[in-house]
């Protein structure tokens, strides 16, 4: 896997001196460049977490960048505390995640499978309407859908938050049946002949042989709803329906100035997917390769 | 159709109607309500008064409208250049596999999985000028949000941070397809890094180049959460992007028409830039290493 392009020295006798210096001066500039960047990604993050366990008298009183001394979780505390209540925007957001999740794995599947796997008229002419609709933007369709789920009643609702995006994404549609289309058909073919049914074909052959697939599309379902924001904001703008992306929003609004709190609140909104991702970075990135076909 | 096709196709049209409420209720139906939307005065308590097409007459002339394309074309001038330069640069230098380098490009793109309102909101604080890091560490003080001329550079910065990573991951993935040999044909001819670059190396990448760019423009004319966290498309409008210019007209000011007709016509703008992106790809997809 590792293999090294940079040319040998020791093969070019003639040239090497000065083609060993070159590299040595190149080697150098790369680490230097590499180490800069990821400095300049992660300071972001460790900052806002130290101002995070900082009281607001130590912020004041001292420069941003020192340490916190001594670290306090007072501001989570009183994040979780009854003013703030930011238990609720956690669940909210919690159960939000779990069920379009639940929701676009189960149908995304579905589709797929007859995408990829079965014959009948008109496939081909509804697949492509399903991908033409990747064209839309969330923007666009965020006034009618305000407007088709206010007059539903179903502002300020966990149905006004999770029904519009439950049933299916057509991204995860042709990422599912690029792969269902790939997986080798002699295995579905000896489990039909064994009289194994449409369904059980699906659930018990073709979903267990893209387990890889399927976990990089649950990852990416699980980053992108939690960190949804514009829908949330303007269907469910009551607190008691915040998700935490709405409720860090809020809170900055209207204690700006009291960045130790703050910082605590945008900890608890980045802290699980950075988790997440440090565990699962191989599975979430491999889906580029894919993204990128398209 | 024998009786095995027609369970078949029975079991293939089934499996397909929770998605197709999805796709059709979801995302079809709600194109044609904007449109609809588009041509009436809406302000959600009183029932949409036919207005034809006096909302597209109204924005095309007004000067707020004209400003947010204007600073969503600068805001995508601004980082897309500086994004696909350092995004290129991070892809050769990860790819150069220095020992020890591997686990540093998990951290270029852990911006990419963030939420990109908490990120803004992180930044705000950042970039504050009187408790911020980047005043204390500079020792000025600088207003970087509150500034007319530099809020949108400002923005702009926080754009390319937290895309860099995920898009050198794309350079990466096309740097890597490029068969080794090549390279070593170049140095049988004496061609020195800077010329392999040029000569071999961007040539080679102009695909993902071409991708990365279209997609890049596609999701910088839609940024909202960002700019939402940090200016609110302030001060004086100068950060007031299209998205964010929809979102007011239509969930502040309830004027959903007008922002319904601004819709449309992003999504037209967009629409076209995806369509010249799939023929230029069609055409070149050929071009590419095989």
């Amino acid at each position: 896997m590792s293999t090294d392009r940079a040319p040998t020295a020791s093969r070019q006798p003639s040239a090497t001196r000065s083609a060993g210096a070159a590299r040595l001066f190149a080697n150098a500039l790369t680490y230097a460049f590499l180490l800069a960047a990821a400095l300049l990604m992660v300071a972001p993050f460790v900052f806002s977490v130290l101002t995070s366990l900082k009281t607001p008298k130590q912020f004041n009183t001292s420069s941003p960048l020192a340490a916190p001394d001594p670290a306090t979780v007072e501001n989570y505390v009183s994040l979780f505390g009854e003013r703030y209540d930011f238990v609720v925007p956690i669940a909210v957001t919690a159960q939000v995640v779990l069920v379009l999740v639940l929701g676009q794995m189960m149908t995304s599947i579905l589709a797929a499978y007859a995408f990829a796997q079965l014959r009948f008229p008109g496939r081909d002419a509804i697949f492509w309407v399903y991908v033409s609709t990747l064209m839309i933007p969330a923007v666009v369709t965020i006034i009618p859908l305000y407007s088709m789920m206010t007059s539903l009643g179903l502002k300020n609702s966990f149905a006004g938050l999770v029904v519009p995006f439950m049933f299916g994404s057509p991204y995860a549609i042709f990422l599912l049946r690029e792969n269902f289309r790939s997986t080798p058909s002699d295995v579905l073919d000896a489990a039909r002949i064994d009289g194994a049914g449409v369904m059980r074909r699906l659930w018990q052959i073709m979903v267990p042989m893209n387990k890889p697939i399927l976990a990089t599309l649950l990852l990416i379902t699980v980053v992108s709803q939690w960190n949804n924001f514009m829908w949330p904001l303007v269907i469910a703008p009551k607190s008691e329906w915040h998700v935490i992306t709405v409720a860090t929003a809020a809170l900055q609004t209207q204690y700006n100035g009291n960045w130790t709190l703050v910082m605590a609140a945008t900890t608890l909104a980045l802290a699980p997917l950075v988790i997440l991702f440090l565990i699962f970075q191989k599975q979430i990135t491999s889906s580029l390769g894919i993204t990128g076909v398209r | 159709m024998n009786a095995r096709q027609r369970v078949e196709a029975r079991a293939g049209y089934l499996m397909l109607v929770p998605s197709f409420i999805g796709v059709g209720v979801f995302l079809l139906l709600p194109v044609l309500v904007v449109l609809g939307l588009s041509l009436t005065k809406y302000n959600l308590i009183s029932p949409p008064q036919w207005y034809g097409l006096e909302n597209y007459a109204y924005i095309l002339g007004w000067d707020r409208f004209r400003n947010s394309l204007l600073v969503t074309l600068l805001f995508t001038a601004m980082t897309i250049p500086a994004s696909i330069t350092i995004g290129l640069l991070l892809a050769v230098a990860v790819n150069r596999r220095l020992p020890g380098t591997s686990w540093l490009r998990v951290l270029y793109v852990l911006p990419w999985v963030c939420a990109p309102l908490a990120l803004g909101v992180v930044w705000r604080w950042i970039l504050d000028p009187t408790n911020g890091a980047l005043n204390a560490i500079l020792g000025r003080r600088i207003q970087w949000l509150a500034d007319v001329d530099l809020a949108l550079p400002s923005v702009a910065f926080v754009q390319v941070w937290s895309t860099v990573g995920y898009i050198s991951l794309f350079f990466l993935a096309g740097l890597q397809q490029i068969p080794t040999s090549v390279y070593e044909a170049a140095k049988l001819d004496g061609a020195g890094p800077a010329r392999t670059l040029w000569s071999i190396t961007l040539p080679l990448l102009r695909p993902t180049m071409f991708f990365v760019t279209v997609t890049s423009i596609i999701s910088s004319f839609q940024v909202f959460d960002s700019v939402y966290a940090m200016t609110g498309g302030g001060p004086r409008f100068t950060t007031d992007v299209i998205a964010s210019r929809i979102y007011d007209e239509a969930f502040v000011a309830l004027r959903l028409g007008r922002a319904g007709a601004m819709a449309v016509v992003l999504f037209v703008v967009l629409v076209a830039i995806t369509l010249i992106q799939q023929r230029y790809f069609r055409k070149r997809i050929t071009y590419d290493m095989s």
